[in-house]
């Protein structure tokens, strides 16, 4: 390996395993233990993955904090971990949701030591898929991420918990089941036998019809993940089973995963299959827009609100995606780190609410906002960054996307800022009722969000705050990956 | 000194005479035991001591090489884990334990014979001491008929099978005017295009098959599964595989890459994946459960072998080792919960998580890498052989295979669910592990976890051994 510099990429993937290990080994009975050893080795991932962001050479660009080693020498497979751009920006987004995820968690009692360690598993999974260079290892930290959720739903989850764990469990792995034969597929038929996807970036590795042929895998693969239209319906039946910080990685994280799995294998190894397919990518992504708004208008469940607006914010990650311009790339990157923070933080006040008062249907709740004003704050917060309004992190996501997507798909565009004023109305529409209007006596005493509960949720505002008056700060960053890109030459060796 | 090298199968001949003796004295269950873990732990040693020997014997009719001692260490250790199971045999009564052993160390013997064999006689001779010794096993079992039924049937299958195997053999000699298989090696390749060498070829697979329970060779896996008495179901499920799988590759191999053979074995693979898996889903009881995920893992690993090309012989090695330590991770798991020797339905390790967490971990480990989720031994297997169909461009056969292991998580999935999720109707007492069984088990998850993660040593340790069937 070259060890010209600290593994900073690895460090974070072994401070999860370290966790889970020592998580392990303590007593079950010792709860609080486990919760602060969590803590603390969460705080340390999220600590290397904001050194990793902010050093990251913005000048220099290309693959950086590179470690290679090689794996397995006849098939061609390398522990290859770098970063760049396109997972800068994910890896941040997965230390924060996770740690403040474990701050959440705070109050969970019953079998607490498998929680956490499932939750590192988990972790560590997202984490060493966004980091990967590999294929093999993508495929590897991809199933890894995929499997603690079937216990995660199905042991801690609420309604309907064991179907939903189990669809979202068979679903996602379908989606490997395409996956798998598509990166053995592209490793043999290149003729170069290997898993590094650098050297599979080169352009007349592939021809154009294995590109297009590969690329329809990985794109339904991954989609799947992904929540595209239609192939989301795991999506919301999993969010709402999931328990309040498995819905937030879940929702936050874990279907980012699949949106740059779209990203990192099929677009950038089969470049020529992307702009073929790109149409379709296009339409399926304005009918998971406009679906995932008009399905939410039913909704009278809190949790399917949110989760079909995630269908509907992913579709705009995925629209990004098939605009096959600079800027669409762009904006579906900062997309997937701003509705990751802005779901996390929708799913977290969310679960405090339903911590409190037993019931997430909106007809029950109402007038919360003057019982527990300060935990209302933070979803109506969160309900406002997810209409786009500026001063948040999404509304320049979205408005770069959109700019974009009119540029070359006017029809789809202006359908889907259509739909995008109407899921401010279906926003406003849940905050209204939920949060003003006739008080329910029943919750009339429940205590308000004490400070150390309410912190995760103050950090995810801070984030989508910060990186919302200060766009530039992951728009150049994500820049110096896209541009090179788009140029054609793929990312500097 | 000619003789060392044939260290091993003198080794356990003489593990078998010594129950054989210890069967005509008074019954001793505790004595017998600690005899066989001793013998078996020393016999681990004895056949580790010649995994790099080699030489030829018998005029060339027994070749010890890499291949062949690679998979004598692995019968070696799947005794000697069989046998750290017995240690309360409950399933059999006390008068007959030291038979049991005594056929167990013939059916070990049997099988170390085969894997040298290169002579179809030699072969056929080794296989049907192989086979007795476990017609002789499987009705072992106290209880109630279900036994014997199994074991007629594992019978009358088994020397319906021999004769199809017999008459394969024949037609191969008539048609090449040889037994030997160094000499079929090089005579083979061009005759396959003859039907009778063709048919005889593939009716000696037969043999093979029925041992691997593979479609349309599996009726009596799922009642043997059940009927016999854990530890030796753990032991057919475990070593005999394990033989099976290398005696195909070294079947296969004589072929020379032969395309008619490769779309017989395609077809075979796909309907046995297919149909195990589709079955197993709605099994209640875990061993049966396990025996159609066995005809599943026929169809699996015989796609490693039907590639036909080095990557896939290694692969189909790997294949094996990895499937012999996952299967004994689950037999270790029903062993332990059914403390009296019964059968375990899938609803009985409900609340195990509380009983055992250990083994509700070991339990989760190995019907995860069953079900080929990384980072396991049974994901690397998987993706070997996967890896190997693709080479030869069989596309849709790996996308046939993916789609299945979705389909087998189902029913994986279940296992792991009542294990971790579900609770218990009544309140049932904690499991109580022994120090070395707990040693065993973590053994066993971190082999099969460090296996998923450093496939490396043991792929290399495969592609070495394959490479000496040539």
């Amino acid at each position: 390996m070259d060890l010209a510099h600290f593994p900073y990429l690895s460090a974070i993937l072994l401070s999860c395993v370290v966790g889970l290990l020592v998580i392990l080994f303590i007593p079950r009975e010792r709860e609080a233990l486990v919760k602060g050893v969590s803590l603390v080795f969460s705080a340390i991932a999220l600590a290397l993955s904001i050194y990793v962001f902010c050093a990251y050479d913005r000048t220099l660009g290309g693959l950086q904090f590179v470690e290679k080693l090689l794996w397995v020498e006849p098939l061609g497979i390398h522990y290859f971990n770098g970063a760049d751009g396109f997972n800068l920006p994910l890896i941040l987004l997965t230390g924060i949701v996770h740690f403040t995820g474990v701050l959440t968690m705070w109050e969970l009692h019953g079998r607490v030591k498998e929680f956490f360690a499932f939750a590192f598993v988990l972790v560590l999974g997202v984490f060493g898929f966004f980091m990967s260079m590999d294929l093999f290892f993508l495929f590897v930290w991809f199933d890894v991420s995929l499997f603690p959720m079937y216990p995660l739903i199905a042991i801690w989850g609420t309604t309907r918990k064991e179907y939903g764990a189990l669809k979202l469990f068979l679903y996602l792995l379908a989606g490997s089941a395409l996956i798998l034969p598509g990166i053995v597929y592209l490793a043999v038929a290149s003729g170069l036998h290997t898993f590094d996807i650098m050297a599979l970036m080169h352009p007349r590795a592939l021809t154009p019809g294995q590109q297009r042929f590969a690329f329809i895998l990985f794109y339904l693969g991954f989609g799947i993940l992904a929540g595209v239209w239609p192939f989301h319906t795991w999506s919301p039946v999993g969010h709402v089973a999931a328990p309040t910080s498995v819905s937030m990685i879940h929702a936050g994280v874990l279907m980012k995963v699949g949106a740059f799995g779209i990203l990192r294998v099929a677009i950038f190894l089969c470049p020529i299959g992307w702009e073929y397919w790109s149409p379709v990518m296009a339409v399926l992504a304005t009918i998971g827009i406009v679906y995932g708004i008009f399905v939410g208008l039913r909704q009278t469940d809190l949790k399917y609100v949110v989760a079909y607006s995630s269908v509907s914010h992913m579709g705009i990650v995925g629209l990004g995606l098939a605009t096959v311009t600079a800027e669409g790339l762009n904006g579906a990157v900062f997309q997937m780190f701003a509705h990751g923070i802005m779901t996390a933080l929708l799913f977290s006040s969310l679960g405090y609410i339903y911590d409190k008062t037993h019931t997430k249907l909106i007809p029950d709740l109402g007038g919360m906002s003057r019982v527990m004003p300060v935990a209302s704050g933070y979803f109506i917060v969160a309900a406002l960054a997810g209409m786009g309004v500026p001063g948040f992190a999404s509304f320049w996501a979205e408005v770069t996307v959109f700019i974009s997507a009119l540029k070359v798909y006017p029809v789809l565009g202006i359908l889907a800022i259509c739909a995008l004023v109407l899921s401010a109305l279906y926003m406003l529409r849940v905050v209204q009722k939920t949060f003003y209007g006739q008080r329910n006596e029943r919750y009339a005493r429940l205590p308000d969000v004490s400070f150390g509960v309410g912190l995760p949720r103050m950090i995810l505002v801070a984030v989508m705050v910060l990186f919302g008056l200060f766009p530039r700060l992951m728009l150049d960053l994500i820049q110096t990956a896209v541009i090179p890109f788009m140029a054609g030459g793929g990312l500097p060796r | 000194m000619k003789w060392l090298v044939l260290g091993p199968e003198i080794y356990f001949l003489a593990v078998a005479a010594v129950f054989l003796i210890l069967s005509m004295m008074r019954p001793n269950e505790k004595r017998d035991f600690s005899a066989a873990l001793f013998l078996a732990g020393l016999g681990v040693a004895v056949t580790l001591a010649t995994v790099r020997m080699g030489g030829s014997l018998f005029h060339g009719a027994y070749r010890v090489d890499l291949f062949s001692q690679l998979l004598k260490s692995l019968l070696s250790v799947g005794f000697f884990l069989v046998v750290c199971l017995c240690s309360s045999l409950k399933g059999i009564h006390e008068t007959r334990q030291s038979e049991f052993y005594l056929f167990l160390a013939t059916c070990t013997l049997g099988m170390m014979l085969l894997v040298s064999s290169l002579e179809l006689l030699t072969l056929y001779v080794a296989l049907e001491l192989a086979s007795y010794s476990l017609y002789a096993l499987v009705p072992l079992r106290n209880g109630g008929g279900q036994q014997m039924e199994a074991g007629i049937k594992y019978f009358l299958s088994g020397i319906a099978t021999s004769a199809l195997m017999l008459f394969g053999l024949a037609s191969l000699f008539a048609a090449t005017q040889t037994t030997s298989i160094s000499e079929l090696i090089l005579k083979l390749p061009t005759l396959l295009n003859t039907p009778m060498a063709f048919i005889g070829l593939l009716l000696t697979l037969c043999g093979f098959f029925f041992k691997l329970a593979l479609f349309p060779f599996h009726i009596w896996a799922p009642s043997v599964y059940q009927g016999a008495a854990n530890q030796v179901t753990a032991f057919v499920a475990t070593a005999t595989k394990v033989t099976a799988m290398a005696m195909l590759v070294r079947l296969v191999s004589m072929s020379d890459g032969n395309t008619s053979l490769a779309h017989v074995l395609t077809a075979l693979a796909i309907v046995s994946m297919t149909y195990g898996n589709l079955v197993a889903m709605v099994q209640k009881d875990f061993k049966r459960l396990l025996a159609y995920s066995a005809i599943a893992h026929a169809g699996y690993s015989l796609i490693g072998i039907l590639s036909m090309n080095p990557t896939g012989y290694a692969a189909a090695v790997f294949y094996a080792l990895a499937y012999l330590t996952m299967t004994f991770t689950c037999f270790l798991v029903i062993v332990k919960v059914a403390a009296d020797g019964r059968d375990v339905t899938i609803a009985e390790l409900a609340g195990l998580h509380r009983r055992s967490p250990l083994l509700a971990m070991a339990l989760m480990v190995g019907v995860f890498s069953l079900g080929g989720i990384p980072p396991t031994i049974g994901f690397t297997g998987k993706f070997l052989v996967f890896n190997a169909a693709m080479e030869r461009g069989y596309f849709l056969l790996v996308l046939i295979a993916m789609i299945n292991v979705v389909v087998s998580l189902y029913y994986y999935i279940q296992v792991v669910k009542a294990a971790f999720l579900l609770e218990p109707g009544e309140q049932l007492p904690s499991i109580h592990l022994s120090t070395p069984t707990t040693l065993l088990t973590l053994a066993m998850v971190v082999i099969i976890v460090v296996g998923g993660i450093w496939p490396s040593y043991l792929f290399e340790l495969a592609r070495a051994a394959a490479q000496t069937l040539r």
